[in-house]
């Protein structure tokens, strides 16, 4: 029997009622439905008067509305190379404590509008992420700190200054110790600022807090090699990938790097026959997990169990004597082969915060001869350096008062702290603190000085993301409220008030400049901070060999570590909130998960087994021990015992548009030896009567049945290119029309999509999201179907729902050759260019839908109301991102149109991206390139899965992509003829 | 669910009732619009009085002035009768009053002595008071109300901003003893008494408070729109119920005339709506087109210098103009006066704001760089003779109906730009001699997606 692909398990349940031709149970309507329906009432003849009324009204104000009269103000001096109109990109960096990118910023008119990937660095190589993208947002937020405050009254910086350096010349005299608390810091200016205050107040501390921690890593690394570090890490040189509960795609440290490293070894083009192998252990279904080519199901506490097993196989394949352990869950024997099959050119990796599992994950890579090979002890990740004891030992510190001083540098502990009412508690001991936050937060209210920080995008700022690999961040706008930069305001409590671009340039002088090679230092800083990037090429020393004494310990420890049959919770972040830094941005939260498809909300993953054990069904509400009430997804995948819950979500007051959303999971967090862990062994659930509502884009859009993705083995694929595909041929045989086929004359635009590399990630709906102007609409019209994204990432299970394969396929507008929407337009509003791309006009566009309807691949978008504030009727708008406030609207693109109510949208190639690129082209006088023209999504995309250019061009990567065995149209059957292709994903597993 | 469509039958809601409310919201629509021809000229105004309202701290005083001695309106006009029986005698008393006002500012006596002071200045200033008819009153130079000829000499309001922070000597050296050209040719031989002059600059003082008199919109057209509305009513009740005139087809052809003539009007006037073909604000600085590139031979991209790059052809940078004007510090016409403006710009850094004049909608994309550089249009083609104008005029509506008769006749650089390299077959047609040149619209240039997107 053909396995069977479902989008969701009401399909599958779905498909199955249909084949039994079974009555449906019940048609489930959502409550929002059910409201409505409640509501509606004729039509009376007031109803008229009023429509009457409103008619008049608005017409005689449309008719009033005079053009207004618009003021051109130039330049009073115009700043070099800055052009009116034009936009201007600057290399920076983003780093928000967790995730780092190095960046470009486009700026149109002295605002920035867009972030891109800057590809001349080599730690992420021109991909984004999704938190990258949409980290612009947070520029223009309204719950900015917009000046400096004590409790909670306005105050001038001189002032604050002034009675802080007061308080802290007190303590000085006293000795007394202040703790500058904040997240890992990897500026090497802001680390020397830092210690400058260390110096100049005696008996203070510094302490680095991680709310994603890696303590674990860092210790163990301690242990073998000497250091608490965290290694570079190269997937791309790993031929066979094992991950265990490491979201490397997706959160995992450095997420983008390891995104692009990855799938550099799973493109199958250009002649390339060999792909990577990627195992994958974990309890919850994750990014990282989805893409694996064989994912294994464990619960969290069996890791180290698992671990240990694959350790003595693989020790016993040495020629060394095995240990005695219980045995594992699954059989490791058949993994354990495969690996000392790799050594060298293999790496196994955990996500686990705990000390011993990575001691066993060190002792696996160290037996296969990974180090050096794929895993670098000599070049170390600097993302992550905070080891959670500093900071359980800081609140007990606190808590007994020993602390008189507490600077909070980018931290947030009274939310993402596990303890967090411990650390408000113990903050009331403190005489003096200070947070400078760059937003409005949950610590900030508990303190006294709230010295906001600039956004990253405004102030100056430094990186040091690996060993000697820096990166440098600069201003692309003035400040827009009264803000500081945390250095400066550090340095002034030292006695040294120097505006810290000063500073940083002095630091590059004196301790970077010397080994660059170059003559002089203005020289040298003008083309690092042009390229963004500075790679010294030195290599971290005092690294001493490996030593397995520790391991055996964390064997022993194994030993006595007994397989409990309890429930266990995972906890997670996924890829759009993260760690909740960025929870009030409506671009993340509007963001589906790329596995469950839910956005606007955490929830309580449960496999479909324990979910049938229990009587639990989607959007029930469960009490996790004291936590929740919480509502319930049941995920393909899940393993039988484990529920997932994300964390991230649940912040205080942070509106959008007004209060809390999802529940906050860091309260469940419990530390063992001095590392925060991700999952909890023992927990019991309780059913909560009522349900919860989640917003899901899931099972929206759904194209039944039909043969969509299409996939192949490796070894299939090498005995044949097409396989998975064969179907195309018999189409193409079919295709047969009385009309001759559309020429395009001077340039026809396509995309390819290559499934073997797309992760899912959501990159790069973001990307198109800020690029054009795509609108929030918000949880409630997520779940009427409403959602604006113009690339959607789908997804389909495959096979056994309790343990599936799943395969992902962006969708945007395919540009049909053939459209279906185009011949449906009453008013013309849509059709088709001579360089094949499906235009749409909006201004035409009356707002029929029959396009919508007509379109096979549902990837038009209705504005069913305004949402950015476009429309000239003010009852027309919903706001759920704030985007019709002045401050909001700055980050819109001004190359495209803002739309209105009324009025069909979707993909339009990144047209004005192409006929920038073109105008370029016409005034150097010269054709246009290959791959000049790079749509937002193309560019957003880390893996490199999404390629655009001209088809006419038959040297063109697009041509090539397109000539492949493996390409293949969506629904080509049906003869639409799309500019979209997509490549056959190629899974490298043995069935 | 319940359909709609039954519920609203049985409220009486049918397709006919809201035709008919379509089409008088269209009546409405285009009467409003009528009152509305007035567009951009009165709302520059109101915003430049707001503007000065908002600056001025001092205005709230001249409006409690208003308030508080409602019986100085009577007085001025019983003193401008005295003003041509007594001169001498009321100019002691102005001197006087002047003086006392500066050592005791307070009390209505003051604010009606001053409103006089405003009065009596105004009158001067437009040559009322007997004693100026052997001169040219200060008005046949200086506008008071916005003009639609240009006028080079600053208008009242002009001169009023820029001396409201002076004080009364600096104003008197500069109208008395102008320091060279054009100024000190006119304002030769004058010779006014202090006093005068005193009341001239309380007139300016209270002008540049006030702000310019709001323009009251014309509405002959709508006038004109609800007399025809009168004559079809007419009409109509002729036919149908009074019945005087024998002949019937009289109120009909009358009715269907003034009907057809309506008709044409709410056509145009919506055809109107939104463009501004012919508008030609006024600027805050009267620079004159046709003096620097016309009769100087400046380069229009010599000042417009990003019309080759960018989509905006750029107004200059205020520093721009210093590079000649740091030296040119007088025009022929407009003395120091106007030059002036630029110079103060640069040193308080305060921008000069000028008034956008061409001005397309926001969803449209428009390029200079495409026109100007890559498809070699002159700057005529579009902006008219730019060179000829003192007043810089929108000469072209702008409609896309306009962009579009050019698009399908205008030839796109085909052979000498190497972009076009790509359109092989049409190179091809070229050569065998099937087409002698290619227009914008054969490289899809009248397509949606090429301005809208």
């Amino acid at each position: 029997m053909k396995e069977q692909y479902y989008k969701s398990l009401d399909d599958l349940i779905y498909d199955a009622r249909q084949a039994s031709s079974e009555p449906d149970a019940g048609d489930r309507k959502s409550i929002l439905q059910m409201k409505q329906e409640s509501k509606s009432t004729g039509n009376s003849r007031r109803d008229f008067l009023k429509l009457f009324g409103f008619t008049v009204a608005s017409a005689a104000i449309a008719a009033s509305c005079q053009q207004p009269v618009q003021k051109a103000i130039p330049f009073l001096i115009r700043p070099e190379k800055i052009i009116p109109g034009e936009a201007s990109y600057f290399a920076s960096t983003y780093f928000d404590g967790i995730d780092y990118c190095s960046i470009l910023v486009k700026v149109r008119d002295g605002r920035p509008i867009k972030i891109e990937g800057n590809s001349l660095s080599s730690v992420t190589m021109g991909g984004t992420n999704a938190r990258t993208q949409a980290s612009i947002l947070g520029l223009y937020d309204n719950k900015r700190h917009k000046n400096p405050t004590y409790e909670g009254k306005k105050i001038s910086w001189e002032e604050a200054d002034d009675k802080i350096m007061l308080f802290l010349d007190e303590v000085k005299k006293r000795q007394g110790k202040v703790v500058i608390l904040s997240s890992t810091i990897i500026s090497p200016s802001t680390k020397a600022a830092i210690r400058e205050f260390l110096d100049a107040h005696p008996g203070s501390e510094h302490i680095q807090y991680d709310v994603l921690s890696a303590s674990g890593i860092l210790k163990a690394n301690e242990k073998t090699f000497g250091q608490a570090f965290v290694p570079a890490y190269d997937f791309s040189k790993a031929e066979l990938i094992v991950g265990f509960d490491a979201d490397f795609l997706g959160t995992w440290l450095s997420p983008v790097e390891y995104t692009k490293q990855y799938a550099k070894n799973r493109k199958l083009v250009d002649g390339e026959r060999s792909m990577s192998r990627h195992i994958h252990f974990e309890g919850g279904m994750s990014l990282t997990g989805s893409n694996a080519d064989e994912r294994y199901q464990i619960r969290p506490s069996q890791e180290k169990l698992v671990l240990a097993n694959l350790y003595n196989e693989l020790i016993t394949l040495n020629g060394q004597s095995g240990l005695s352990i219980s045995s594992s869950p699954g059989d490791v024997k058949q993994l354990a082969a495969e690996l000392s099959g790799k050594k060298g050119k293999s790496l196994v990796v955990s996500g686990a915060n705990d000390v011993e599992t990575q001691l066993l994950v060190n002792a696996i890579n160290e037996l296969l001869g990974n180090y050096g090979a794929t895993i670098h002890t000599d070049r170390h990740l600097k993302l992550r350096q905070g080891m959670d004891e500093d900071m359980d030992r800081l609140v007990r510190e606190m808590e007994s008062g020993q602390v008189e001083g507490l600077v909070l540098y980018d931290v947030n502990p009274a939310f993402d702290y596990p303890e967090a009412d411990k650390f408000v508690s113990a903050l009331k001991n403190v005489k003096l603190k200070i947070a400078m936050p760059i937003l409005g937060e949950e610590t900030s209210e508990h303190v006294h000085y709230v010295c906001p920080d600039h956004h990253y995008l405004e102030g100056w700022n430094d990186a040091e993301v690996k060993t000697c690999v820096y990166s440098l961040a600069q201003p692309t706008i003035r400040p827009i409220f009264k803000t500081r930069a945390a250095q400066e305001s550090l340095l002034k409590w030292a006695g040294n008030p120097v505006d810290y671009h000063t500073y940083i340039r002095k630091y590059w002088e004196d301790n970077l400049f010397a080994g660059s090679g170059e003559t002089s230092f203005d020289d040298f800083w003008n083309n690092k901070l042009h390229d963004g990037i500075y790679e010294s090429g030195q290599r971290e020393d005092g690294i001493q060999a490996y030593d397995a004494g520790a391991v055996e310990a964390a064997l022993a420890q194994v030993k006595s570590t007994s397989g409990g049959d309890s429930l266990e919770l995972a906890l997670y972040t996924n890829v759009s909130v993260g760690s909740g830094k960025q929870a009030n941005n409506p671009w993340l939260q509007e963001l589906p998960d790329p596995v469950t498809k839910v956005c606007w909300d955490n929830y309580a993953a449960v496999s479909p087994k324990l979910a049938e054990e229990l009587e639990l069904e989607d959007e029930q509400l469960i009490k996790i021990n004291d936590f929740g009430p919480i509502p319930v997804l049941v995920q393909p995948g899940q393993e039988y015992k484990t529920i997932s819950v994300a964390l991230g979500y649940g912040r205080l007051n942070m509106g959008i548009p007004d209060g809390t959303v999802g529940q906050n999971a860091f309260p469940l967090i419990q530390s063992t030896n001095g590392t925060k862990q991700n999952h909890l062994p023992q927990v019991t659930i309780e059913k909560v009567d009522g349900a919860y509502q989640l917003a899901r884009t899931q099972s929206h859009h759904s194209m039944e049945g039909r043969n969509l993705v299409r996939e192949t083995t490796l070894e299939q694929y090498l005995a044949n290119p097409a396989s998975g595909n064969e179907v195309r041929e018999t189409i193409k045989a079919h295709m047969k029309s009385l009309y001759a086929q559309r020429k395009f004359e001077g340039f026809h635009w396509g995309m390819a999509i290559d499934l073997n590399s797309c992760t899912g990630c959501n990159a790069c709906v973001v990307a198109c999201s800020v690029e054009n102007n795509v609108p929030v609409v918000g949880k409630e019209q997520v779940i009427k179907a409403r959602e604006m994204h113009w690339i959607r990432i789908d997804r389909y299970y495959k096979g056994d729902p309790d343990n599936p394969e799943l395969v992902r396929q962006p969708v945007m507008c395919q540009h049909c050759d053939n459209a279906p929407c185009e011949n449906v337009c009453p008013v013309a509003a849509t059709t088709h260019s001579n360089e094949g791309i499906n235009q749409m006009a909006y201004n035409r566009c009356i707002g029929t839908r029959y396009c919508n309807n007509n379109c096979p691949y549902k990837v038009r978008r209705f504005n069913f109301f305004d949402y950015t504030g476009a429309d000239s009727m003010p009852g027309n708008t919903k706001d759920p991102a704030e985007m019709t406030t002045d401050l909001r609207r700055l980050v819109l693109n001004p190359d495209v149109t803002v739309r209105a109510k009324g009025v069909i949208e979707k993909c339009s190639f990144c047209v004005q991206r192409i006929q920038e690129k073109k105008l370029v082209a016409k005034n150097e006088n010269r054709t246009l390139n290959d791959g000049e023209v790079v749509p937002a999504c193309e560019q957003a995309c880390p893996a490199d899965a999404i390629v655009f250019g001209d088809l006419n061009n038959e040297e063109s990567r697009i041509s090539k992509f397109f000539a492949d065995e493996r390409n293949y149209h969506l629904l080509e059957e049906l003869h639409t003829l799309p500019s979209v292709g997509y490549l056959t994903k190629v899974k490298n597993k043995t069935i | 669910m319940k359909l709609k469509s039954p519920v609203l039958r049985k409220s009486g809601f049918s397709p006919k009732v809201f035709l008919l409310t379509l089409s008088m919201s269209i009546f409405v629509f285009s009467a409003t619009a009528f009152a509305g021809t007035q567009t951009q000229q009165s709302e520059q105004d109101s915003a430049n009085s707001a503007a000065v309202e908002q600056s001025s701290p001092t205005d709230t005083a001249t409006i409690q002035s208003d308030s508080v001695s409602a019986n100085s309106v009577n007085e001025t006009e019983t003193e401008t009768q005295a003003d041509t029986t007594d001169q001498a005698a009321k100019e002691d008393t102005v001197f006087n009053d002047a003086a006392s006002a500066k050592s005791e500012p307070a009390g209505e006596e003051r604010f009606s002595h001053y409103r006089n002071d405003i009065k009596r200045g105004e009158r001067f200033f437009r040559g009322l008071l007997p004693q100026n008819n052997k001169q040219e009153s200060c008005a046949s130079c200086h506008n008071i109300l916005p003009s639609d000829t240009l006028n080079w000499n600053p208008s009242a309001l002009d001169i009023a901003n820029k001396y409201i922070e002076k004080d009364f000597a600096e104003f008197k050296a500069v109208v008395m003893e102008p320091s060279g050209g054009k100024m000190a040719e006119v304002h030769k031989d004058y010779s006014f008494a202090d006093a005068d002059l005193k009341t001239v600059k309380a007139y300016l003082d209270d002008l540049s408070m006030r702000g310019p008199a709001p323009v009251k919109p014309t509405i002959d057209r709508l006038l004109l729109f609800l007399f025809l509305g009168l004559i079809i009513t007419w009409a109509l009740l002729e036919m149908i119920f009074f019945r005087k005139i024998k002949y019937k087809a009289i109120p009909l052809i009358i009715f269907l005339g003034v009907f057809s003539y309506q008709v044409k009007m709410i056509y145009e006037e919506a055809v109107r709506l939104g463009r501004s073909q012919g508008y030609e604000p006024e600027q805050p600085i009267k620079f004159s087109h046709k003096v620097h590139a016309g009769q100087n031979q400046i380069d229009c991209k010599y000042c417009h210098f990003t019309v080759e790059q960018s989509k905006s052809a750029g107004i200059p940078p205020t520093d721009l103009c210093l590079n000649c004007h740091s030296l040119v510090r007088e025009g022929t016409r407009s003395g120091k006066f106007e030059i002036a403006k630029v110079i103060e710009a640069t040193d308080n850094n305060i921008p000069v704001e000028w008034v956008r004049i061409h001005n397309l909608p926001d969803h449209v994309f428009f390029s200079h760089a495409q026109h100007v550089n890559a498809g070699k249009l002159d700057c005529i083609e579009c902006h008219g003779e730019v060179a000829e104008m003192d007043v810089v005029r929108q000469v072209e509506d702008l409609s896309m109906g306009w962009c579009l008769d050019c698009h399908r006749t205008k030839e796109v650089q085909f052979v000498d730009n190497n972009f076009y390299e790509s359109y092989e077959v049409l190179h091809q047609q070229i050569k065998k001699g099937e087409i002698d040149k290619v227009t914008v619209d054969m490289i899809g240039g009248t397509e949606c997606m090429k301005c809208h997107y």
